[in-house]
């Protein structure tokens, strides 16, 4: 099976899948619809592995492009609405007082932690790499 | 973007492409890329690299610097 033959097989089979999960949510059988999506998903693992798909240093050099992009506006994202949302509850406000938003706080947490975690994960893999690639000092 | 795509080396593949009679595809599986990737360095949109130049020089049997070129150069050489 070609790129080609595997992509047409991958439409047909999300249009099989989006017809048994419609069919299955109109009679109410969820059990229905989670054999759809599982027989749709075995066909496409099974399509898959007889597929010869080659994936050049293009197409690296644009996920290393696109996962670059994705950290530089995910990180500082999620790094500045963990701080907006924990602002409030350390604030003096009448209205954050009383604990009615204190799920902002939860989320502010969560989201802090994300950003930490994120940022712990570059720094490792960044070594690991830089090692890979020959990034030492000593010759 | 657009300084960095002025800033490409340049190179003849479309040229040693058609003296070989090759189509993009057979290209693309003879040096194990996909037919955008021979598309995307014939339009000078994407430097291979040196290894995947390597294989393209190997296969027409020529140097690197044959098919690959920067432009500056190129244009001292024909004068």
């Amino acid at each position: 099976m070609n790129i080609k033959q595997y992509r047409q097989t991958r439409v047909l089979v999300t249009i099989f899948i989006g017809t048994i999960v419609s069919f299955a949510v109109t009679k109410n059988s969820y059990v229905m619809a989670v054999i759809g999506v599982l027989t749709g998903m075995l066909f496409l693992v099974l399509a898959r592995s007889r597929t010869k798909i080659t994936i050049d240093e293009r197409e690296k050099t644009i996920r290393e492009k696109a996962a670059q992009a994705t950290y530089a506006i995910f990180a500082p994202t999620i790094a500045i609405g963990a701080f907006l949302l924990l602002i409030p509850s350390h604030s003096r406000l009448s209205v954050f007082a009383k604990g009615e938003f204190a799920y902002l706080e939860s989320l502010g947490m969560v989201f802090a932690y994300l950003t930490l975690f994120l940022i712990a994960i570059y720094a490792i893999s960044y070594h690991f790499l830089n090692k890979k690639y020959g990034g030492r000092d000593e010759e | 973007m657009r300084s960095e795509q002025k800033t490409l080396p340049r190179n003849k593949m479309k040229v040693y492409r058609a003296m070989h009679d090759l189509t993009q595809e057979q290209l693309a599986d003879k040096i194990g890329v996909t037919r955008q990737t021979v598309i995307a360095i014939e339009s000078n949109k994407y430097l291979p690299s040196l290894a995947l130049a390597f294989k393209i020089a190997r296969l027409f049997k020529v140097r690197v610097e044959d098919i690959f070129f920067n432009e500056g150069k190129e244009a001292k050489d024909e004068d």
